[in-house]
């Protein structure tokens, strides 16, 4: 009888027990039921989010090519090592791996960890960049022990004539904070477009980046792809410029500081701009270092600098055009009127100086311009008076933007009275006026107006509007307010400065072409006597102008020299013209005859 | 069969009749086929765990399950009063194997618990499991006492605490744990106070309290810790509680589909035909899916209560109310733990879970709990 009631106790404990059995399990479903339905969609979310990850597929940079389909800008594979932390099981040993590899210190990857860079899109830590192949390969093999480490491959700049072609074409640089808070379609880590064409262009070149979303397993590698988006390729970009000549007179600045501007006056196209000195331009396509940056900052005579169209400077002589057209348009002169230059003229007081000490004896307007006689245009300039000379310079392009499609272009200055007493805040001293007759003074111009300058007088006052974009839609056969056949006399002048005996642009002499040139010498430092500026040091040298245009006849090329205290414009500047006159049409000549 | 039962019924009258059919007509059907349902749904369940490693596990298991219906038919057919009077045997062998891993045993997970026959391997503490729990319906239903003294508590203990020394010392403190639920839920049925039952918790509390400074290891330590607040380190050791919870949590009420859980097939999930077994089936089949295995749980276990209840002795109710508590144990810790409600630890689902010595183990117990139903006329 005690064994029975001992066993009614248990089953009574047994009930118990069960009933205690069939609570815990209905509190464990209650816990199913929680992540299942009540939280289900917020798992869901996690599990795509597990599985599927979105990348940027980077659309390809449109290339550049110069007028001749030949390609100045290319864009090269680049491989960058990213590092998902997330997969990281023991880091030391990730990055021991990794520095063997790049054969560099493990702290150097370490502090690259550090700063946490990252490229757009992916969610990885950039820990070296441009791995060569070989390294590439070691990572790939290494894979499956080390998930965390994953090869992008990313697109370079190359810039195939590094210093040559600087300043024209600009570079790459990664988008600034205050870029993309102002709106644009760009996103952070964006490389964008940075001086020249690439800044100018940089929409159509940068085409859009399409998108791609993977399913991914637990390892991060690709299972397949979901969707993609493709991206839309860059535009290509035809420049106007002419690669050889580009090169030619990137060699002939080789060591010295100034520029060179070529342009077809027909229409505009600039076919060489040089800035010297240059830099190469790849310097930022690889990750520029902060030592190469400082370099390029602190290095003699700024080579960031594009002095063709940045950088202001007095005129000098080839102002002298300016002058000549403007006394024959406003009728003060006549072709035949003749000054007497005795080497220096005394006006309102102060004794002005031509530059020739022996003087030029009687000169008319032609022979003014041939032998650049100061006096003469002196005497110009005071009966013309400052407004009717800022009339001119600018109907001529001086004193404003050319509207070329570069951008920090300098508008340089055309000084007149309203400009004396309100910016200036002096009043114009009748003086002032001799001394912009001959292209100093207040009055300042890029290279590239004087192109501009020289381009209307050579297509006898079309308005010119230099470009680089070959496809740019600008105005031709539009005439400014100059008389064709006064531009056609000082043409003629001009053609002497250079073919004839006593002409200052001797140098710049080709045979067999009719080049017309105006050379311009600028005085740095104010003389008080006739000093050679060979004897002076360097930098205060006189600055070297040639201004040119040939045929005389049927204008196809405008060359301008500037060279920065080179001296003389005879002989510091001319000879540069006329080496890139040679190179452009011995080219001309040569595929003419050929074809 | 030396003395039936004075209180026969018309079966018995057949089963006396018909001896072979005696053990048909006795079966517990719900029960076995809730068993065999299971681990029907842990053959396709593995299938789709590992369809995505270098080995399918689906014929393998499908070795285990076949020689598991063998150990239940033949747990079955042995009279536990036979298994009873060589309880003190079958444990000394259980130890004997025990001990004898740690001279010819292989590794896995860093514990020496497994014996090697070709290429299927063996642990022999799941069958020390088995053997405490015969041995201790032995001793405990011998005490025909409303509540166990101190002595028999103190007995009991003892007889558990020499295999799971041997375990611990493997070391594997997941399966030595998994005595624990045996001994508790055996001495609990045969009578403690609830002085004592306090009196326990509190020793355990201060027992839980020195292990946590001296006895554990620092990723043990770990474990704890991300089991309290899993966020804290969502990379490392939290890795797998949150991937089960987004597995089963993306299953939502229908599930993915079979074969279709992005969470296990991209290999997201650990152990994923092992212990979290169930985060996959929940990943594939949904809310629904879980309700319906733990329908046929519930159907097993409530079963196997039944049979304890209608138990012909003490014994019998003992020893199926020992091998309920730490299939029920598995089950319930096994689910909270993919789900995210406890700790994660190395414990297996029963029917489901890939693995040879538990998959034995389990039918074998099944096996044990019919043969005790089958026996419920029987006085002896």
């Amino acid at each position: 009888m005690k064994v029975r009631e001992s066993r009614e106790e248990l089953i009574l404990r047994v009930r118990f027990l069960s009933a205690a059995l069939i609570v815990f399990m209905v509190l464990v479903l209650l816990g199913f039921w929680r992540v299942q339905i009540a939280s289900g969609e917020l798992y869901r979310g996690l599990s795509e989010n597990n599985r599927l990850r979105r990348q940027p597929v980077e659309s390809l940079r449109g290339l550049i090519l110069d007028r001749e389909g030949r390609v100045l800008v290319e864009n090269v594979a680049s491989y960058n090592l990213l590092m998902h932390r997330e997969r990281t099981k023991d880091l030391e040993k990730s990055l021991r791996f990794a520095a063997e590899v790049l054969s560099r210190q493990s702290e150097e990857l370490q502090s690259a960890l550090g700063r946490g860079r990252s490229p757009r899109g992916f969610g990885a830590i950039l820990l070296a960049e441009n791995l060569s192949l070989a390294e590439v390969a070691k990572f790939g093999v290494a894979g499956f022990e080390h998930p965390e480490f994953e090869i992008q491959i990313h697109h370079l700049r190359l810039y195939r004539h590094g210093p040559q072609t600087a300043h024209v074409l600009g570079y790459l640089a990664e988008v600034t904070g205050r870029e993309l808070t102002g709106g644009g379609a760009y996103q952070a880590g964006d490389q964008v477009g940075r001086l020249g064409v690439e800044q100018t262009f940089d929409e159509r070149l940068r085409g859009r980046d399409g998108e791609q979303v993977v399913v991914v397993d637990s390892r991060g590698r690709l299972v397949k792809e979901f969707h993609e988006q493709p991206p839309k390729e860059g535009e290509h970009l035809e420049l106007t410029l002419d690669l050889e000549l580009q090169q030619e007179a990137s060699e002939l600045l080789r060591d010295r500081v100034g520029s060179v501007v070529a342009l077809d006056p027909r229409n505009g196209e600039i076919l060489a701009l040089v800035s010297s000195p240059s830099y190469d331009p790849n310097i930022f396509s690889r990750r520029l270092q902060e030592d190469e940056w400082l370099e390029l900052l602190e290095a003699p005579h700024d080579p960031l600098q594009n002095r063709a169209i940045q950088n202001t400077y007095s005129p000098g002589s080839l102002f002298k055009v300016v002058m000549a057209v403007a006394g024959l348009s406003e009728g003060v002169v006549s072709p035949q009127d003749r000054v007497w230059c005795g080497g220096s003229a005394k006006f309102y007081n102060r004794r002005f100086r031509c530059w020739k000490r022996s003087g030029h004896g009687w000169t008319d307007l032609r022979g003014a311009l041939k032998g650049s006689c100061d006096v003469y245009f002196y005497n110009l300039g005071q009966r013309l008076g400052i407004e009717r000379i800022a009339r001119f310079a600018r109907a001529l392009g001086l004193g404003s933007k050319t509207s070329i499609d570069l951008a920090g272009e300098n508008p340089g200055l055309v000084p007149d009275l309203e400009w004396a007493s309100h910016s200036r805040g002096n009043p114009w001293y009748p003086g002032e006026t001799i001394s912009v007759a001959i292209g100093q003074g207040p009055l300042l111009t890029t290279p590239l107006q004087v192109a501009k300058l020289f381009a209307m007088v050579a297509n006898r006052g079309q308005i010119v509007v230099p470009h680089l974009d070959r496809g740019a839609r600008v105005p031709t056969r539009q005439q400014a307010a100059l008389d064709p056949q006064i531009l056609e006399r000082v043409s003629e002048a001009l053609w002497a400065v250079v073919n004839e005996t006593k002409g200052t642009g001797r140098r710049a002499r080709v045979e067999g072409l009719d080049i017309a040139g105006k050379t311009g010498t600028v005085q740095v430092v104010a003389q008080n006597n006739w000093v050679d500026s060979r004897t002076l040091p360097p930098e205060q040298r006189d600055h070297a102008w040639f201004a040119s245009f040939a045929p005389v006849e049927s204008p196809e090329l405008v060359v301008v020299v500037f060279v920065e205290h080179g001296g003389k414009g005879s002989t510091a500047a001319a000879p540069i013209a006329r080496a890139l006159y040679e190179k452009y049409f011995d080219h001309k000549l040569k595929r003419h005859s050929a074809g | 069969m030396r003395n039936t039962s004075t209180t026969s019924s018309s079966v018995i009258a057949l089963a006396d009749a018909q001896p072979a059919l005696r053990y048909l007509t006795g079966v517990d059907w719900a029960l076995l086929v809730s068993a065999v349902a299971l681990a029907i749904v842990g053959l396709a369940t593995v299938h789709s765990a590992s369809a995505e490693l270098a080995m399918d596990y689906l014929p393998r298991q499908g070795v285990w399950f076949g020689l598991g219906l063998l150990c239940l038919v033949a747990a079955a057919s042995i009279d536990y009063h036979d298994l009873l009077d060589h309880s003190l045997l079958i444990y000394a062998l259980a130890l004997a194997g025990l001990l004898l891993v740690f001279f010819v045993g292989h590794e896995a997970g860093g514990a020496q618990s497994r014996l090697g026959f070709g290429s299927f391997s063996l642990q022999p503490s799941e069958f020390a499991k088995l053997a405490s729990a015969i041995l201790l319906s032995r001793y405990l239903g011998d005490i025909k006492q409303p509540f166990l003294d101190l002595k028999g508590i103190a007995t009991a203990s003892f007889i558990v605490l020499v295999p799971v020394s041997l375990v611990v010392l493997e070391p594997d403190l997941g399966s030595a744990a998994m005595f624990m639920p045996i001994l508790v839920g055996m001495l609990l049925v045969a009578g403690v106070r609830g002085r004592t039952i306090a009196a326990a918790v509190v020793t355990a509390l201060v027992l839980a309290g020195a292990v946590w400074t001296f006895g554990m290891k620092d990723y043990q330590r770990q474990r704890v810790v991300t089991f309290l607040s899993p966020e804290s380190d969502p990379l490392g050791a939290g890795y797998q509680v949150r991937q089960s919870k987004i597995a089963v949590g993306s299953g939502g009420l229908v599930g993915q589909g079979y074969m279709q859980g992005t969470q296990s097939q991209l290999r997201f999930l650990p152990a994923r035909h092992t212990d979290f077994v169930f985060a996959v089936l929940a990943e594939e089949w949904g809310f629904l899916g879980v309700v319906a295995v733990y329908g046929l749980y519930a159907t097993f276990l409530l079963c196997a209560a039944r049979i304890a209840l209608r138990a012909r002795n003490r014994a019998g109710i003992l020893l199926v109310c020992g091998l309920v508590a730490l299939l029920a144990f598995h089950i319930l810790y096994n689910t909270a733990m993919v789900v995210g409600l406890v700790p994660i630890t190395g414990i297996p689902l029963p029917f489901l879970s890939y693995g040879g010595s538990f998959t034995l183990m389990c039918f074998t117990a099944t096996g044990l709990i019919l043969g005790v139903d089958l026996r419920r006329y029987v006085n002896r």
